[in-house]
């Protein structure tokens, strides 16, 4: 009786703090992610303005988002991005090998790499519109390199290259922080390991192939996943640059333009509910890719790579140890 | 740590050993270079007169490095010091508030089973997925109507609201804490309250200072939100928005554009070199624990 | 174990879906959005009960109105601090080269010490002030942005009867809804094109274009005989594109019943008519232009600040801008003497019109103080009939009681004005409809259809024709979306 009474005083005060800190996150939350979220399906359904009378159209606003040549195209854009995602990860993994070994002046090195990831997104656009401007910073350093300018593209305004151009800002913008995100991974790596596989006589390759890669594999098939779902949200790059003009505009700068400039709210609810469906989906290949690629990844495949390390280190220190004596 | 004695062991330099080095620098120094080029023309550029920048290449060094009338001029053409100003309140006000609301929303989910904790870990988890571009039409009716838009508390409000990521980072941590710490504190009598107050908040330091950084960049940096909520342009800019003044009367005058630039990087470069391995490991967080 | 690994994973792809889509919890993009009904259900109670308060005093001094006020006699004892909405940021510089506002105030304070003026400077004026509309919290006076003419009375006050106000104020055809007017215009403009007389001179150009063809011919000598680039765009900055717009009514038919009232029931508006009139006519100039290369090298870089100085210096030849610009062009340089200004080259049945329309107008919040409407209102007229600000910027007067045209005007000699009417009777918002729905915004914010020409002509890869086709088949759909009668 008294031990179930003190129970439920317990529960009681449990309660209590559960109520009082949950509530106020789950009202932010509910404010100001998941109303508006139903509020943007209901209007998806909706021929509307910001202002004025809103006519229900039904599916309409969905069959122009797979119809209209522009909004797919933007989809065909995001393939630029995704190209990009796929080269950061690749520069941010070889970076961070690098950084593995020993480098003089490592931490100059890896602020300068890093630091543009604190630039915010405003001085970016002005940084990037300098530096690209016909005979400025970009054609500049080209030019000393030996190039002549006549053979030099215009960096944001040949529809062919000016893409590319965009990609290379978010690259240069995220590459540090993917590549310290992975460096902190294979830090984790008991030290041991690496001075095992120097001891072994592993090469550069064999310590980055056996060590350094099974530690990091998990993070680098998600961040390579993630890539290419944030490919389809690409914004700020066009957006800061070219406002999404001259063949640059992603799916979120036509969205936000269809939002703004015609004030079609429901086409751009559609086009956002879309984009939600799509990465929904992605989310659950993900996942099961996830599963797949790691289905045995505590007992094999990774730690037998990490075993097999482990023994060598342990026969090169019973060598060493042999040889000291 | 693992690098230094990798490459301490060995004093003789295989030919590999050497074209690997030569690759090692050559990559480090050739990214490095990319990395700050474009950050460099800035601040050359801001050294210059407008007819040195009229009439030199934007790569040749400025006569006086040490010319900051553009400096000056672009601190007062965007109101920097209101900007600096306001943009460290609302930093100051949304690390608190998203440091109090995330610990102990973590606390709670961590802690305690009770019927929903699943449902609100699976809507934060959702949240992340939301695109917020979209949603803004709706979110800003919200404000509107709550009138919280053009006031600078409305806008700490939502920046607070919106935060999703630390909830995970400061689970993760609590995961850390045995959970016998609470146990016994709560038989010598202290109240969930106290628990978690003088006993876990501490201990979540590392987790908080992670969340500290990532949380910090995102709002000093964040304009969008703060361009349509913080109307007052004069009274209620924050540094990256004050920056959006040049695109307006000053057109190209990219001498002064990258002065603002710059200094606008100012605050960023000091918190990186004084916290700079902090900041690593901040970012690093969600990988190290893999 | 498992679970922690999971958890951190889940982590991970939080902070990489933030950091690489750019717009995580922190940079998302924003629009506005108050509904009609609660909004204008809001400020409707507002009103009803401000209105009763304020019945008293306008009782006593009669209802204010725009024609109510008489400056130095209203009001010079009031004392009021207004603020004031504005899209002239260059203004707001002490280097602005013409009058600034600083100076336009210290003027103001002369006869009304009392009312302080607060003027906000937007940069981006089109977009944001709907914004600060929606949000309500804007200050006094504000310029009308682009809403549905059937919402001024949800925001703004009455300024008296469009007969009243018309016979004391220019173009205010636009800033009306249903025979009342909510806003005064600060300026009008002609639409024409800016040259340099110089440049002109040097290429041999004797005669000012009449056509599209002729003004082709003349850049192609530009482009031979002087190192001016001929025409210059000003793609960049986007608003100097979308000023295209303003030339496919008056200017391209002579017609001041087609903006508002005709374009709306046109079939295929864009065809070309084959007289070398018509939207199709004015649209093509830029596309030739930029096809025979008779534009800037890089249009993405275009420096709309810069460019002030440059045509000024004669390393421009042409740019397709308002009359507005003319003052500012000479300012930004030591040759004012060499801008000139002429009517857009092309000729309706033999004729040449321009386009002239009101610019921004200021209008007045309808839920202000009745101290700040009255000193608002003061303030409006003041700049209006006092503060020479419409000369200053080269505008044709507004106040009807003066007629001092600037000079850029002379070359408009021979050339009829067109003046647009106002939309019929319940078809006020219709052009609006039609624009969103379109998606072509004409004379509101569609920027990037005109961008667009400048691309399709340097890459090449869309004829004219099939840009004016792809513009008919958008216009054709709105129509039959909102089941518009074709009458012409």
């Amino acid at each position: 009786m008294e031990i179930s009474k003190g129970w439920n005083a317990r529960k009681k005060k449990q309660l209590q703090v559960i109520i009082a800190f949950t509530i106020v996150p789950l009202f932010l939350l509910i404010l100001f992610t998941y109303y508006p979220f139903l509020e943007m399906i209901r209007y998806s359904f909706y021929n509307m303005k910001y202002i004025g009378p809103r006519k229900f159209v039904g599916w309409r606003n969905y069959v122009q988002v797979f119809t209209r040549p522009d909004i797919i195209r933007t989809l065909l854009l995001s393939l630029y991005y995704m190209v990009g995602s796929v080269v950061q990860v690749a520069l941010a993994l070889y970076l961070a090998t690098i950084f593995c070994f020993k480098v003089k002046g490592e931490n100059l090195w890896k602020g300068f790499i890093f630091f543009p990831y604190l630039i915010n997104g405003i001085a970016i656009g002005f940084i990037f519109k300098f530096f690209y401007t016909r005979g400025f910073v970009l054609d500049t350093v080209l030019q000393v390199i030996g190039f002549d300018l006549e053979n030099l593209p215009y960096w944001l305004k040949d529809q062919k290259i000016n893409n590319w151009s965009l990609v290379f800002t978010s690259i240069w913008r995220y590459m540090g922080s993917n590549m310290v995100l992975f460096l902190g991974a294979m830090m984790s790596v008991d030290d041991t390991l690496y001075e095992a596989a120097s001891l072994d006589g592993a090469n550069k390759w064999q310590t980055f192939r056996h060590i350094i890669l099974p530690s990091i594999k998990t993070i680098v098939t998600l961040n390579i996943i993630l890539s290419i779902t944030g490919s389809l949200s690409a914004f700020e790059p066009p957006y800061v640059i070219t406002s999404g003009a001259n063949g640059t505009g992603t799916f979120f700068v036509v969205m936000n333009d269809i939002a703004h400039t015609s004030q079609k709210v429901g086409l751009a609810s559609a086009m956002a509910v879309f984009l939600l469906f799509v990465i929904i989906v992605a989310k659950f290949v993900q996942d099961a890719l996830f599963k797949y690629i790691f289905r045995n990844a505590d007992t094999d495949d990774e730690s037998a790579d990490v075993a097999r390390a482990r023994k060598k280190a342990q026969k090169a220190a019973a060598r060493k140890a042999k040889g000291g004596a | 740590m693992a690098k230094t004695t990798a490459a301490k062991v060995r004093h003789h330099y295989s030919a590999g050993t050497i074209i690997w080095e030569i690759i090692k620098y050559a990559s480090v120094i050739l990214c490095s270079f990319i990395a700050i080029l474009p950050i460099v023309s800035c601040v050359i550029t801001a050294a210059k007169t407008p007819e040195e920048y009229q009439t030199t290449n934007v790569m040749t060094p400025p006569a006086n490095w040490l010319n900051f009338s553009n400096y000056l001029e672009a601190f007062k053409t965007a109101n920097m010091g209101t900007a600096f100003r306001n943009s460290l309140i609302i930093l100051v006000f949304v690390l608190l508030g998203s440091i109090i609301i995330g610990t102990q929303l973590a606390y709670v989910l961590n802690r305690f089973k009770f019927p929903g904790n699943a449902l609100i870990r699976n809507m934060f988890t959702f949240a992340a997925l939301l695109p917020g571009i979209a949603m803004q039409v709706v979110v800003y009716e919200i404000m509107t109507n709550l009138h919280l838009v053009n006031t600078m508390y409305g806008y700490i409000i939502m920046m607070c609201g919106t935060d999703v990521m630390s909830i995970y980072i400061y689970i993760q941590y609590f995961e850390n804490l045995p959970v016998s710490l609470d146990e016994s504190a709560f038989m010598d009598g202290a109240s969930y309250f106290r628990i978690f107050y003088s006993i876990l908040l501490p201990l979540l330091k590392p987790a908080i200072v992670t969340n500290l950084i990532l949380k910090g960049v995102g709002v000093y940096n964040e304009y969008y939100c703060a361009n349509l909520y913080l109307q007052d342009k004069r009274a209620l800019c924050t540094v990256a928005t004050s920056l959006y003044t040049f695109t307006g009367p000053l057109g190209s005058q990219y001498n002064m554009i990258c002065a603002g630039v710059i200094m606008s990087l100012l605050p960023a470069l000091i918190v990186f070199i004084a916290l700079q391995n902090q900041i690593y490991s901040g970012v690093a967080a969600g990988a190290v624990k893999g | 174990m498992k679970g922690r690994k999971l958890m951190s994973l889940g982590l991970a792809a939080v902070m990489v879906l933030g950091t690489l889509a750019g717009c995580g919890s922190g940079s998302s993009s924003g629009t506005a959005d108050a509904p009609a009904d609660s909004a204008g259900a809001a400020e409707a109670t507002a009103e009803a009960e401000g209105g009763e308060a304020a019945g008293e005093t306008e009782a006593a001094d009669g209802a204010l109105t725009y024609a109510s006020v008489v400056l130095g006699e209203t009001g010079t004892d009031l004392t009021a601090t207004i603020k004031v909405l504005n899209h002239r940021t260059d203004m707001l510089q002490d280097s602005y080269p013409g009058t600034s506002w600083a100076e336009y105030l210290d003027a103001f304070h002369e006869t009304y010490p009392g009312i302080e003026v607060d003027i906000e400077g937007i940069t981006d004026y089109a977009q944001d002030s709907l914004l600060r509309l929606q949000g309500g919290d804007w200050g006094d006076v504000m310029m009308i942005p682009a809403i549905d003419s059937s919402q001024y009375a949800d925001y703004f006050m009455p300024l008296g009867s469009l007969e009243e106000v018309s016979s004391l104020v220019r173009f205010v055809a636009n800033s009306q809804y249903g025979g009342v007017v909510y806003g005064i215009p600060s300026t009008a403009n002609a639409q024409g094109v800016l040259y340099n007389k110089k440049v002109f001179e040097q290429a041999g150009i004797t005669e000012l274009p009449k056509t599209g063809e002729e003004f082709i011919a003349d850049l192609k000598l530009i482009k031979e005989k002087t190192d001016a680039i001929p025409l210059y765009t000003n793609y960049a900055a986007g608003w100097t594109m979308g000023a295209w717009d303003a030339y496919i009514g008056g200017t391209a038919t002579g017609d001041s019943a087609y903006t508002n009232q005709k374009l709306a029931h046109t079939a295929n508006p864009f065809s070309d008519p084959g007289d070398g009139s018509g939207a199709y006519n004015i649209y093509k100039v830029l596309y030739d232009a930029v096809a025979e290369g008779l534009t800037e090298d890089d249009y993405t870089t275009t420096d709309w600040e810069g460019c002030k100085g440059m045509i000024n210096r004669g390393e421009i030849g042409t740019m397709v801008l308002g009359s507005w610009a003319y003052s500012q062009m000479q300012a930004a340089g030591d040759h004012p003497e060499d801008i000139g200004y002429m009517s857009f080259p092309i000729t309706v049945g033999g004729k040449q019109y321009a386009s002239a329309g009101p610019d921004y107008a200021f209008a007045i919040n309808n839920s202000s103080s009745d101290d700040n409407k009255l000193a608002a209102l003061i303030f409006v007229k003041w700049m209006t009939e006092k503060s020479g600000f419409s000369f200053n910027e080269a505008g044709i007067p507004i106040s009807t009681a003066d007629n001092d045209y600037p000079e850029l005007y002379a070359a408009f000699e021979g050339i009829d004005y067109v003046s647009d009417d106002p939309a019929l009777e319940g078809e006020e918002d219709l052009m609006s409809t039609l624009n969103a729905d379109s998606e072509l915004n004409f004379n509101s914010g569609g920027d990037k259809k005109v961008q667009a020409i400048v691309e399709h002509a340097s890459n090449g890869d869309m004829t004219f024709d099939e840009i004016m086709e792809d513009w008919n088949a958008k216009w054709t759909d709105a129509q039959e979306l909102n089941g518009v009668e074709i009458l012409y």
